[in-house]
């Protein structure tokens, strides 16, 4: 109690108000090297912390310590590579000067490799303390990666005991902070690892990569699972292992930039006059409009249009396609009168052809970003929703709600117009916007469906839905014509129940049929 | 791969070392051959990289290429640090030439071996940061690659 007291005393005699306090330590973040991960990290790697790249064989963890490694090295502050007894350092040059961060002339000049294998077998672990600590201490490291550490410490739970392996960990951490590095430590870990391993607990940050085969695909993800002094985005991130290395997609990509859309928008043309009209004047820009019908009512025909008229006035778009090659989609825009090919040698269009069946939507959006910041894109095109969904790994399409919803985030906050099809399975009793509950996420709806009239199988177009202002609400009929699209008729008055496809007609004029009966 | 003999452009630079390790001169030597010479010099970096059972291996096929393509002393083994020993004994019973053919051989294929398993440039590389002046010969493609 009477020390109770005297603090008591003390605290009370502290002024209530601190006037000025010291600045706090400011701590330097490093390039990761690798696209993506910084905004994982928050903006970097923490400078002088000592971090676990761990996961299965495969993930990439080698080739991650590497991009950290070649992104940070320098002949003044090198980086120091210890290998033990895992790949052989030969192989691993082999494959790492694969990639296009692997730059050869820094090698032996700002990247050394040392192997400790011998060290290990003679000495255990004191043998390594002194080998790395030889090292550190000639060369002053910026960056000292040691692969694989789960070699040592299983050699060590073999040998030595659990305090040798404590009293190690607590050297080499001490030895590499007091030296002022970023340190890696690369290691095949199981999660039910992280418990009883005193390196997690003394690691400032984990970096945990694991591949999830889903069906017959792979999925990388990449998860910071600790990240002392900063916060970095929690959850499961998609990477892929490309010719340049490591790619992280963040899951909050897209989400966190700020929203470009201008308070006093523009109306764009849809390229149909008529339409339009039914738009209250056009698209708002920076909307997501949503076009829904069956198969052959000329979604992508539309969408083609929508692009086209854009190009017209001098605005550049993107065409993410997943249903039909660019070379395709091309070719029928000719026949409808639409030259593509020329803008996309200009440079005011791209077709980003996406169809690799393993994607992420993550991936997919970086792409379509890369594509819209290239280009200074204003409209886009996503045709179409089922392809897209198609497209992606197994894994994702559970998500694929959820990841749409990012991603027209992310895109209209980029201020980009988006115009998506999507299929739909008509039905002769109701009227569905998409098998996907995602007319929420678009600002704007257009329906096309079939309905008999007359004895033909003849098409409508409604709009559904716009965010931004009062639309028409006819039912209107349209053709394809030799120049896409054409709204052709006034609002239906003659028929009721058009919604369903099969109306029932309730005007007494017997109206001309849009095309001619077949005989 | 199914190697057949040393590439001529690698038994070239192999000379070229050797001749570098030659005129080092005899004290400095300390009466090695100069392809023992060459070998340790190659060693200490070697090892480094890959510890000394990988360059030791790594000699040790070497060794077998070149007994493949040259007549080879069965004294020169290779010890268990990559190093190789025997040769104190050679040079009174054979013919220097012959010795000196065969340390080309070996050098040349131990180059030949770096090329193939991390490229001619990272193999040029760890050659360099031991002989950092060695003149090359003119018109070898990998002397023109020196950087």
């Amino acid at each position: 109690m009477k020390t109770l007291n005297k603090i008591n005393v003390a605290k009370s005699a502290l002024p209530r108000k601190v006037v000025s306090r010291p600045a706090k330590i400011a701590i330097r973040q490093l390039p990761t090297g690798v696209r993506g991960l910084d905004e994982i990290m928050g903006g970097g790697l923490p400078e002088f912390s000592f971090n676990i790249i761990a996961g299965a064989p495969g993930c990439g963890k080698t080739t991650l310590a590497h991009q950290i490694m070649f992104a940070n090295a320098t002949p003044r502050k090198p980086a120091l590579f210890f290998t033990v007894l895992g790949e052989p350092a030969l192989k691993m040059l082999r494959h790492q000067q694969q990639y296009s961060f692997f730059d050869p002339t820094q090698l032996n000049r700002s990247i050394r490799f040392i192997n400790l294998s011998s060290a290990l077998l003679k000495n255990g672990l004191r043998g390594v303390v002194e080998e790395i600590t030889r090292e550190v201490e000639a060369s002053s490291p910026a960056i000292v990666v040691v692969d694989s550490y789960r070699n040592v410490t299983r050699k060590t739970i073999a040998e030595e005991n659990e305090l040798d392996l404590q009293a190690f960990v607590q050297r080499l951490v001490l030895l590499l902070t007091s030296w002022q590095a970023t340190t890696f430590m690369v290691g095949e870990y199981a999660e039910a690892e992280m418990r009883d391993n005193p390196v997690f607990t003394v690691a400032d940050g984990i970096f945990w990569l694991s591949q999830n085969v889903e069906r017959n695909s792979v999925v990388r993800k990449l998860q910071i699972i600790k990240s002392r002094g900063q916060g970095s985005v929690p959850g499961l991130h998609t990477i892929r292992i490309t010719a340049d290395g490591l790619q992280a997609y963040s899951r909050t990509l897209g989400l966190l930039q700020e929203k470009v859309r201008p308070a006093k928008r523009r109306r764009l043309s849809s390229g149909i006059p008529e339409l339009d009209k039914m738009l209250g004047g056009g698209i708002l820009e920076g909307d997501s409009l949503l076009v829904a019908g069956p198969s052959g009512t000329g979604k992508s025909a539309l969408a083609t249009q929508f692009l086209a008229e854009g190009l017209r006035h001098g605005e550049a778009g993107v065409a993410a396609i997943f249903e039909e090659r660019p070379e395709g989609y091309t070719a029928r825009a000719g026949t409808l009168g639409m030259d593509l090919r020329t803008p996309q040698k200009n440079k005011m269009l791209e077709m980003l052809y996406l169809r690799p069946l393993d994607l992420s939507v993550d991936e997919t959006m970086q792409e379509i970003l890369d594509a819209v910041k290239r280009l200074k894109a204003k409209r886009l095109v996503i045709d179409s929703l089922v392809g897209f969904e198609m497209a992606l790994a197994p894994g994702f399409r559970e998500d694929f709600q959820e990841s749409l919803y990012r991603m027209i985030a992310a895109l209209t906050g980029a201020g980009v117009t988006i115009f998506t099809t999507v299929e739909t399975a008509d039905t002769f009793n109701e009227m569905s916007f998409s098998h996907y509950t995602i007319s929420f996420l678009t600002d704007d709806i257009l329906r096309l469906r079939y309905v008999e009239i007359e004895g033909q199988l003849r098409k409508v177009i409604t709009v559904v839905k716009m965010r931004g202002g009062n639309h028409s609400k006819d039912i209107r009929e349209y053709i394809i014509g030799d120049k896409g699209v054409a709204i052709i008729g006034p609002r239906q008055e003659q028929y009721a129940r058009l919604t369903t496809g099969l109306p029932d007609r309730i005007g007494q004029i017997k109206e001309l049929a849009p095309e001619p009966k077949a005989k | 791969m199914n190697r057949q003999g040393a590439t001529p452009a690698m038994r070239l630079f192999a000379e070229c070392l050797m001749a570098y390790e030659t005129k080092a001169g005899p004290v400095l030597a300390g009466n090695k051959p100069p392809a023992v010479l060459v070998c340790d010099k190659l060693r200490l970096p070697l090892a480094t990289l890959m510890g000394n059972a990988g360059y030791r291996a790594l000699l040790a096929r070497a060794l077998t290429l070149a007994k493949a393509e040259t007549p080879w002393p069965s004294e020169v083994v290779i010890k268990p640090d990559g190093s190789l020993g025997g040769w104190e004994t050679l040079e009174a019973q054979d013919d220097p030439q012959e010795m000196a053919e065969a340390g080309v051989v070996l050098i040349a294929q131990l180059l030949d071996l770096l090329t193939s398993f991390i490229g001619e440039d990272l193999m040029l590389r760890q050659v360099y940061e031991v002989w950092p002046t060695v003149q090359l010969p003119q018109g070898d493609s990998i002397a023109q690659r020196k950087k």
